[in-house]
């Protein structure tokens, strides 16, 4: 599918127009890059589930410090962003399983589906800290 | 390759500035990059002062002022001024359009118009499109049949059948969409692009077309179909309100299906 680039030597010396410096950034671009931004702070994220795990395999007194540390202030927001970025990442995910079928591509159905994501992870993300904080009293 | 800041040779400077002539009561205020080869000093920014009551309706009308009576030298192609020829697309505002249908009222505060983002310059606002020009020929947009052609007519379709086409065939290869595609800046080698892949569905779609597993076996692969992330940044551009990541989504599930 590669074609050569036909403008030789003239090309190479010849600027390259402004892209990122000037597009305006528009909903689909923002919520494609957030996607983008968020599945990588999820990987990250899971080291810290890999490191719980390990300290509760590792006996009560390691358990202990761990749960100290998620229950701390810095640790409750890391895990708040962390629970948000996993609610973007699933409500998104599901809007780009939807577009894979051919569905839901018109242009307003674009900006509608992706206000609802930004929505839908604001309350989802709420909600799951509210309930958590009910269960656990 | 994804290369976020501009080369050194590309990276845009403060250049003239144009006041209006005094005595007008409505005025905006234009910024353009330019750039000549021959100066040796790359792409800069002017700014051009237009008075409102006679530039014109469109951002076009305002670009032509400019060019008759304030510098000569401001490059640019156009040519049918009327949304059919694809001529005069260009970075508007922020985001890729034809310059003859962009209303100067749509815009607010200063008018930015830049070339078609991350392509070569060749002179101020016109870019090098032959390596697009490339890329769509090698999906080979035309009639692709083994059959026999019927005798003394042409190959007919059903109603049905032609309005499949509809949304695919009005492309006027601007190249907005292809040009404000992120996936297309930073892989245009491989990738061919929402242009050149709504051209390809296209015939993919067409009834009288005998060639489409096989169009879709050449554009099938991570580096080309699938380098498309959905962005959908390329029907928001489109100023023929045409749906590329649709016909790009329909491709992906033909390939998908050929895959079983």
């Amino acid at each position: 599918m590669s074609t050569a680039q036909p403008d030789g030597e003239a090309g190479a010396a010849r600027p390259l127009s402004p892209h990122l410096q000037v597009y305006r950034p528009q909903i689909t671009s923002v919520l494609s890059i957030t996607h983008r931004v968020t599945g990588a702070m999820l990987s990250i994220g899971i080291a810290g589930l890999v490191a719980w795990l390990a300290a509760a395999a590792a006996g009560p007194e390691s358990f202990a410090v761990a749960r100290e540390i998620a229950g701390s202030w810095p640790g409750l927001l890391i895990l708040f962003l962390w629970s948000l970025c996993l609610v973007y990442h699933l409500l998104n995910g599901i809007r780009h399983m939807v577009w894979d079928t051919g569905r839901g591509l018109g242009l307003k159905q674009v900006r509608v589906s992706g206000w609802a994501v930004v929505g839908g992870t604001v309350v989802l993300t709420i909600l799951a800290w509210v309930l958590g904080a009910m269960v656990a009293g | 390759m994804v290369e976020f800041r501009l080369p050194r040779n590309s990276r845009v400077r403060v250049g003239k500035a144009h006041p209006v002539p005094q005595g007008s009561a409505r005025r905006i205020r234009f910024k353009i990059y330019r750039h000549d080869p021959d100066s040796g000093t790359g792409p800069r920014l002017d700014t051009f002062e237009v008075d409102r009551d006679t530039c014109g309706e469109m951002v076009l009308d305002a670009l032509i002022t400019i060019k008759s009576e304030m510098d000569s030298t401001l490059v640019f192609r156009r040519s049918c001024r009327e949304g059919v020829c694809g001529s005069c697309a260009m970075n508007i505002d922020g985001v890729n359009t034809l310059a003859c249908t962009k209303p100067l009222d749509d815009i607010s505060g200063d008018v930015r118009v830049y070339p078609l983002p991350h392509m070569r310059v060749i002179r101020d606002l016109v870019t090098d499109v032959s390596h697009v020009y490339g890329q769509l020929a090698s999906v080979k947009p035309w009639l692709r049949s083994q059959s026999a052609a019927p005798e003394a007519r042409e190959r007919l379709q059903s109603p049905d059948e032609r309005e499949k086409l509809d949304g695919l065939y009005e492309c006027i290869l601007c190249f907005c969409c292809q040009t404000a595609c992120p996936s297309y800046w930073w892989n245009s080698e491989t990738f061919p692009g929402p242009a050149v892949l709504l051209q390809a569905y296209r015939w993919v779609a067409d009834s009288r077309d005998e060639a489409g597993d096989e169009r879709i076996a050449e554009l099938d692969g991570a580096d080309e179909l699938f380098r498309c992330r959905t962005i959908v940044n390329c029907t928001s551009a489109c100023p023929k309100g045409l749906n590329p990541a649709r016909a790009i989504a329909e491709a992906k599930k033909r390939a998908a299906q050929s895959h079983r």
